[in-house]
């Protein structure tokens, strides 16, 4: 009986003793990694640009506000050629979605910034990094200073006048590393001096070479580069950038009935592909909005005033009209099959079109009508088989770019919202359109205000930056 | 040495002794109880062996003795008495109340003591107050029994557990929820695994004295449930119960615009916005409404085209096809509740015994919602030899649920679509021109409200989704599997040294599938989804605990020294596949895996402890404790945390000033001060900066920076100080406590926000000071005790405030509440509402003037710009002022009558499900309040609802237009039962039998109405159906 209870003692001491470090030592995170793992080689940090191309087309906030696809359709809604129900983007068609407490608002300003601190985490790393080797530093560093200056950019279109409109405008505020201080407005001159410093430095750093077309290679930083320089006006520079964009990426006007939705399409140049384990899901507009022979919001439509500029041979005129009813009037009564959606349908973010549709501005601007023209109608004819050459030049050249721009990019990246911002415009809503509610040039609902959720956080940045807004 | 040969000649020495008294005889007699009542169940024993007996129903009971030996009657909450045996064979025995020992033990941490030794604030609810209830979530019997204990059931979802605050809000952004011990280890699993005919008690402790021995996770205060047990020397008791009820929800709902009515509103919504915000004239406005209104609703109820003219009115030969109630559609008017119970208890001279098996069956308020639940405990107690006890606990537990969405915003959530999708929506699937349309079984089809068809096709809200059809097209089914074990073995080394090793173990498991059909609703496209987790929770907690009690004189000492060691593992495991047949809901028919996930989580907590009470006399108490924590969850330096109390009590009425008082029969001065920690709420490691798995690009691994972390993150602490007084009147009659605390909670964790522009919405840290401060008040009456009726009746109430005494920064805007020094985390910081424009009928705010240097002058006007609007502290606050219960018990002859009311006042809420549907037609096919029918509608108007307008606006944007004071009182329970006579029953072998009729939540008188008044601390509501009002009916019979 007396061994037995010493036996006890023992045991117990023993195990006391014995456990106490290496007990609480033990417990270590096993769905996460620690910066030493992924600064320590090169596929560790692109395990990083991986994560920040994935969060493109994330479920950051809501239906509306999901990933860079719900920023470009918000944009594609505010304008004419697009007709948006009393549905999920509803209100950024009535230019009413722009107040500080709005989600819109909050969202178009934290997600940019969200994916710039990812990029200065993957910048800042990689540069330290003494375990990888300076090739491919380049190819990491390339791809996140483009990744940064491409959100500083929406950023900036987002909230403020365009660039020519005035340049000390306040701006939102530049970070470069990470920080846990609020920094206060910049200007806009001062972020478009960062946009091309990283967009330029990261061109001299950038190859041919990407893991696949949802990365960022030559290409790509070229296509960024080329719609800077046209905000800002360099048009020779944005004629030299878009030429480089499109290399290697040719025209397929056969491939615009399939539904937008393959990224290995051959004039892709960078786009978010989907698969059925990472999806969007219902928040991928474009497409969860405008197919209607799919399960899914089924809420945009198109003016009829915009249908009508397509010839019946376009193979770009993909409206079905009367489809829900209606008349031609009625603001419902034009449909598109431009996007199939489904779980798994990639989103485009570049095209070659766009970026020829570019250089040829580009060179009309420089009065180099004649190339230019031969661009134009090297994709009107690759469109249309009936297309007849305009001939036309000066104003009304340009003109016509513009206007193609918007047949060959509805409802994609918000070209015709963009259009009108840069050159300073205003959108006006004609025919069948829900609301006529329109902008004047230079309307201050081109912008947004700043969200109140910064101006409560920030201590450099208070109630009075949204005055005159 | 010597202690130990004692010990060992001790049992020889008695067997010895017992064998000298040869000469025995039997003896009977009977045991009454001061009223002359007899008491059954008193144990009657010999006093220096082992023998005894209980009496029987009657009192009466059988020993043999021999003469001078002594017998020991005791009883609980009776003294016990000792009576010598003489040359009579009948010794009857009248025992008498014991005033002083109002209940004999009381559970603490690590143990148990005198309820008069306590020197801090425990209180406890016992069996009789568990009884009276039907919870099917444990600590929801503690409602409006404890003062200071705030409890927020939100919703009416079977199984769901409480919110649970004691002593206010500790802890800001980590958790404030109470530990909760089960027989004196952590308890992991769901609350809802335990069935209430298990528990003997649930204690809770609340101030510093009474936690400190939890240490680092004690500080919010600790439940321990307790269960039951069987009792040495007690003949099998049986006892089977069932009940069936029947339930509804507790409180109405808001009332909403029928379609008629919902027609002519979006009309005048489509005008007004054509009228006032694209300037169009009157009659140009009124057309484009008539024509458009079908377009926006995309649906037309009525029978014929364009059924509302250019002035609003319904077109003549215009009737309705449908007016959907999707209230009525959804959700059940008579849920039903059935619980069955069986146990069995008794025990020997050496083990005792108690087993139990339970089943319970209850409807949710929504239709299809169900918790079912089989729970079986089994618990043994054996005395091996006279040093060694050994002990086993074993429960296991299986429950299955289907528990559709019910809160929240997503498109399935039952609430959220009654109070979203307008009656203009029908049910079931009709064609352009109102007929229904049919299967090819000739069955009516769900509406999803996506149907390409010219009308009656798409919907404007929640298109793509059928509130019904999410209920009985999709599966969602809750499965929980608990087993519980533990077992102790206690040595005494002396009488007043003992060890006793514990070590519990459970595993919970809990399956969590999801079917989306193939067909209908929102997998529709992918042909289905079937996700299936499947998370396996281990807890493993060992307690060496060494003790020693010892009494020198009048001085007596008690010393307890413990290790306790805790692992915590969690091993989660899901996959999602989507591409099914119809019928097949398995993964296994999955054409197209969708996702894979698994992690494991591990937590350890090592931990030293110790408890020294020093009393003298039982008259002066003084306790103190010391508990050295080291958690996983912090960085090896950081990770360590010390804390303590030191607590005292001076029982007055045991001095001689006091001991013939005929008016005061106790009194018991008490106080006592110590610092706990927290470490719960805040993941397994919020010291680290990590990168997150989980975001592959295609074939390429893919991860994200977490959010920003302080590596010295630790342990959350709060200084606690209690101090209050117990007494006892008119003879122990009337009994109450009245205390006083002061909690301060410093260093808290918080997530300190950051602006969004930096990346990162906020950052984890220890930030700032709270202060809980507060009263309670517990008086129990016994009013009348007599032979045929007696009633008793208790009230409970308490005062707490809570206020925030540091934080790093000026102000932080939390939501919509401000938080300042001064003031309260609860203090509502919103616009305030300032009526309707007669002239244009748009909504208005006050806004405060600003000087020339932007500073407020004091003056203010009102705005109809919202975002001009300014905030303001409105002295409102979504925590009550005064919480607290009542209850009384009343029993004449053969009847008995029992209520449980708890009451809240003095909090505000913000009615978000009101708000949504005043939003006045701002976006089509919105459900809308019967409110509006008092909006603005012509210039000259005076009303409080603004204009309904189709376009984006801000009038129902959060204001002082939606906060409204939420107090109420809720009848929790109502019980009226039978009990059979005693001699009737003993004929048939039985003990007892009773039927009783029973009410939970039957009333609930509120201030607020359309909404449960138990939503959530913040005030804030969120969709949630609404809590359950039962009526059953039951029987207990004890064999």
């Amino acid at each position: 009986m007396k061994n037995i209870k010493l036996l006890w003692f023992v045991a117990a001491l023993l195990v006391i003793s014995s456990c106490s470090k290496d007990f609480l030592n033990n417990p270590a995170p096993t769905d996460s990694v620690t910066d030493v793992t992924i600064f320590s080689s090169r596929e560790g940090a692109e395990a990083l640009l991986s994560g920040i191309l994935r969060n493109q087309r994330s479920q950051f906030t809501s239906t509306d506000s999901g990933g860079l696809n719900s920023i470009f359709f918000a944009r594609d809604v505010k304008g004419n050629d697009v007709v948006q129900a009393d549905n999920w983007f509803g209100f950024d068609y009535a230019h009413e979605n722009r107040e500080p407490t709005y989600r819109r608002v909050r969202f178009t300003w934290e997600f940019p910034y969200y994916q710039i601190n990812q990029a200065n985490t993957l910048i800042n790393g990689v540069t330290a990094s003494e375990k990888i080797s300076d090739v491919d530093k380049d190819y990491l560093i390339s791809q996140g200073l483009a990744l940064r200056a491409y959100y500083y950019f929406q950023l900036v279109m987002e909230f403020q006048q365009t660039y020519s409109y005035d340049p000390s405008l306040p701006a939102p505020p530049i970070y470069l590393e990470l920080s846990t201080e609020g920094k206060p407005m910049s200007t806009v001159q001062a972020v478009y001096d960062q946009i091309l410093s990283d967009l330029e430095t990261a061109k001299s750093l950038s190859t041919d070479y990407r893991l696949d077309k949802s990365y960022l290679n030559e290409n790509v930083i070229d296509g960024m580069l080329a719609n800077v320089y046209l905000v800002m006006g360099r048009w020779a520079d944005a004629e030299d950038a878009a030429h480089a964009a499109y290399q290697g990426y040719d025209l397929n006007g056969a491939s615009y009935a399939d539904g937008f939705n393959d990224i290995s399409n051959s004039e892709w140049i960078w786009g978010m592909p989907q698969t059925l384990d990472q999806s969007n899901y219902y928040w991928g507009a474009p497409h969860s909005f405008t197919d209607f022979f799919t399960l899914s919001y089924q809420a945009t439509f198109f003016n009829s005033d915009f249908v009508s500029l397509f010839s019946d041979t376009d193979v770009r005129n993909t409206f079905l009209g009367g489809a829900l009813g209606g008349t031609p009037s009625s603001y419902f009564y034009y449909i598109s099959t431009k996007f199939t959606f489904t779980f798994d349908a990639d989103h485009p973010v570049m095209r070659t079109p766009e970026f020829m549709l570019v250089e040829a501005e580009a060179k009309a601007r420089q009065d180099e009508f004649v190339e230019a023209g031969n661009l134009l109608f090297a994709i009107q004819s690759d469109r249309d088989p009936g297309a007849v050459k305009s001939g036309n030049t000066g104003d009304a050249l340009i003109e016509e770019i513009l206007v193609e721009r918007r047949k060959e990019l509805y409802a994609e990246v918000g070209v015709e919202w963009f259009d009108a911002k840069r050159l300073r415009r205003g959108l006006t809503r004609t025919g069948n359109s829900r609301l006529i509610r329109n902008l004047t040039p230079d309307d201050n609902r081109f912008f947004l205000k700043i969200p109140q959720v910064e101006i409560d956080a920030n201590d450099n940045i208070d109630d009075s930056v949204n005055n005159g807004r | 040495m010597k202690s130990k040969l004692t010990l060992m000649l001790t049992p020889l020495l008695v067997l010895i002794m017992s064998f000298s008294f040869a000469q025995e005889k039997t003896i009977t007699g009977t045991v009454t109880d001061q009223s002359g009542l007899p008491l059954p169940g008193v144990s009657v024993l010999v006093v220096g062996t082992t023998k005894g007996t209980q009496t029987d129903f009657d009192g009466n009971y059988t020993i043999t003795a021999g003469v001078g030996q002594r017998l020991k009657f005791s009883y609980v909450g009776q003294k016990t008495s000792e009576v010598l045996v003489g040359a009579s064979n009948v010794i009857n025995v009248q025992l008498d109340e014991d005033a002083q020992a109002l209940e004999e033990v009381v559970v603490v941490a690590y143990g148990k003591q005198k309820k008069e030794a306590i020197v801090g604030s425990i209180a406890t609810v016992g069996v009789e107050t568990i009884e009276k209830q039907k919870v099917t979530s444990i600590t929801q019997a503690i409602q409006g029994s404890v003062p200071g204990v705030n409890i927020i059931t939100s919703g009416g979802v079977p199984g769901e557990n409480a919110t649970i605050r004691i002593r206010g809000i500790g802890s800001i952004n980590a958790s404030a929820e109470p530990l909760i011990i089960l027989d004196g280890s952590p308890y992991n699993g769901n609350l809802n695994n335990i069935s209430q005919d298990q528990i003997e008690s649930i204690t809770v402790l609340k101030d510093a004295s009474s936690t400190a021995l939890y240490g680092s996770r004690g500080a919010n205060g600790v439940i321990v449930l307790t269960t039951k047990g069987g009792k040495l020397n007690s003949a099998p008791v049986f006892t089977v119960s069932t009940s069936y009820g029947v339930s509804k929800n507790a409180v109405d709902f808001h009332p909403l615009v029928g379609a008629a009515n919902y027609m002519k509103y979006s009309w005048e919504a489509l005008r007004n916005a054509n009228q006032y915000i694209d300037g169009n004239d009157a009659t140009t406005a009124g057309q484009y409404a008539t024509d458009n209104l079908l377009a926006g609703l995309g649906y037309n109820p009525y029978n014929i085209d364009n059924p509302i003219d250019a002035n609003g009115n319904l077109v003549s030969g215009a009737t309705l096809l449908w007016d959907t109630d999707w209230k009525d559609a959804l959700l059940r008017k008579n849920g039903t509740r059935t619980e069955h119970g069986m146990t069995v208890s008794g025990g020997s001279e050496k083990t005792s015994y108690f087993a139990s098996l339970n089943y319970l069956n209850q409807d949710g308020n929504v239709k299809t919602t169900k918790f079912e639940r089989v729970a079986a405990r089994m618990k043994i107690d054996s005395k091996v030899t006279d040093w060694l006890k050994i002990g086993a606990n074993m429960a296991y537990t299986t429950s299955t649920s289907n528990i559709p969405t019910q809160s929240g915003s997503s498109f399935q959530s039952a609430v959220q679509w009654f109070y979203s999708v307008a009656s203009v929506y029908p049910i079931y699937r009709r064609d352009s021109n109102g007929d229904f349309i049919y299967d090819d079984n000739g069955s009516l089809i769900y509406d999803y409200g996506n149907n390409t068809q010219t009308r009656n096709g798409n919907r404007a809200i929640f298109s793509g989704e059928n509130g019904l059809g999410a209920l009985y097209n999709y599966d969602l089914k809750f499965d929980r599997y608990n087993t519980d074990l533990s077992g102790y073995a206690d040595f005494t080394i002396t009488d007043y040294l003992s060890f006793k090793s514990t070590l519990s173990y459970q595993n919970y498991l809990f399956d969590q599938y999801q079917y989306i059909s193939d067909e209908f609703g929102y997998a529709a496209n992918v042909k289905g989804r079937v996700s299936q987790n499947r998370d396996i929770t281990k807890t493993m907690n060992a307690i060496q605990a060494l003790s020693f009690n010892k009494d020198f004189g009048k001085h007596n000492i008690n010393v307890d020294a413990i290790y306790e060691a805790y692992s915590f593992k969690y091993d989660a495991l899901g996959a999602q596949g989507v591409g099914f047949l119809p019928n097949v809901k398995v993964l296994d028919g999955s054409t197209t895996p969708e996702g894979v996930s698994g992690s494991f989580t591990d937590e350890t907590l090592s931990s030293v402890l110790g408890r020294v009470g020093y009393n003298y006399g039982e008259k002066y108490f003084i306790e103190g404790s010391y508990r050295r924590d080291g958690s996983s969850r912090f960085a090896e330096d950081v990770r360590f945390g010390d804390f303590y109390s030191v607590g005292g009590s001076w029982i007055v009425s045991r001095e001689n000033f006091l001991a013939n008082s005929n008016f005061l029969s106790y009194l018991k001065l008490k106080g006592s001060y110590g610092e706990l920690g927290n470490n719960q709420g805040i993941g397994y490691f919020p010291y680290l900066s990590v990168f997150d798995t989980g975001y592959n690009q295609l074939g390429n691994t893919g991860v994200l920076q977490g959010g920003v972390s302080d590596p010295n993150l630790s342990w959350e602490k709060t200084a606690s100080l209690n101090y209050g007084v117990e007494f006892g009147l008119f003879k122990g009659r009337l009994n109450g406590s009245v205390e006083f605390y002061e909690k301060e909670s410093v260093d808290l964790i918080y997530d300190k926000p950051l602006p969004i522009s930096t990346g990162n919405s906020s950052i984890t840290t220890n930030v700032g000071a709270l202060k809980n401060t507060g009263i309670e008040v517990s008086l129990n009456a016994d009013l009348i005790n007599n032979k045929d009726f007696s009633w008793s009746a208790g009230l409970n109430f308490s005062f707490d405030d809570n206020e925030i005494t540091e934080l790093t920064q000026e102000e932080f805007i939390n939501g919509n509440k401000k938080w300042k020094v001064g003031r309260s985390l609860y203090d509502y910081f919103i616009q305030e509402w300032a009526g309707v424009d007669p002239a244009d009928g748009y909504g208005m705010w006050y806004k405060d003037i600003l000087d020339v240097d932007g500073e407020p002058t004091g003056e203010r006007e009102t705005t109809k710009v919202y975002a001009d609007a300014t905030r303001y502290y409105n002295d409102k606050s979504s925590l009550p002022d005064v919480i607290g219960g009542f209850n009384t018990s009343l029993r004449y002859k053969n009847w008995d009558f029992n209520t449980l009311i708890n009451f809240s006042f003095g909090s505000y809420i913000v009615d978000g499900t009101y708000q949504s549907l005043m939003g006045g037609f701002e976006s089509a096919g919105r459900a809308a309040h019967a409110d509006i029918a008092d909006r603005w509608q012509q210039p000259g108007d005076i009303t409080d609802v603004p204009l309904i307008l189709g376009s984006n606006n801000d009038f129902n944007a959060q204001s002082t237009r939606f906060l409204y004071k939420n107090d109420y009182l809720r009848v929790r329970a109502l019980s009226l039962g039978y009990s059979f006579g005693d001699r009737a029953l003993d004929k048939i072998g039985m003990s007892s039998l009773r039927f009783y009729v029973q009410g939970d939540n039957l009333f609930t008188f509120q201030s607020h109405d359309g909404i449960d008044p138990e939503q959530s601390l913040a005030g804030s509501t969120n969709s949630r159906s609404y809590q359950l009002a039962t009526i059953s009916f039951g029987i207990n019979a004890k064999f």
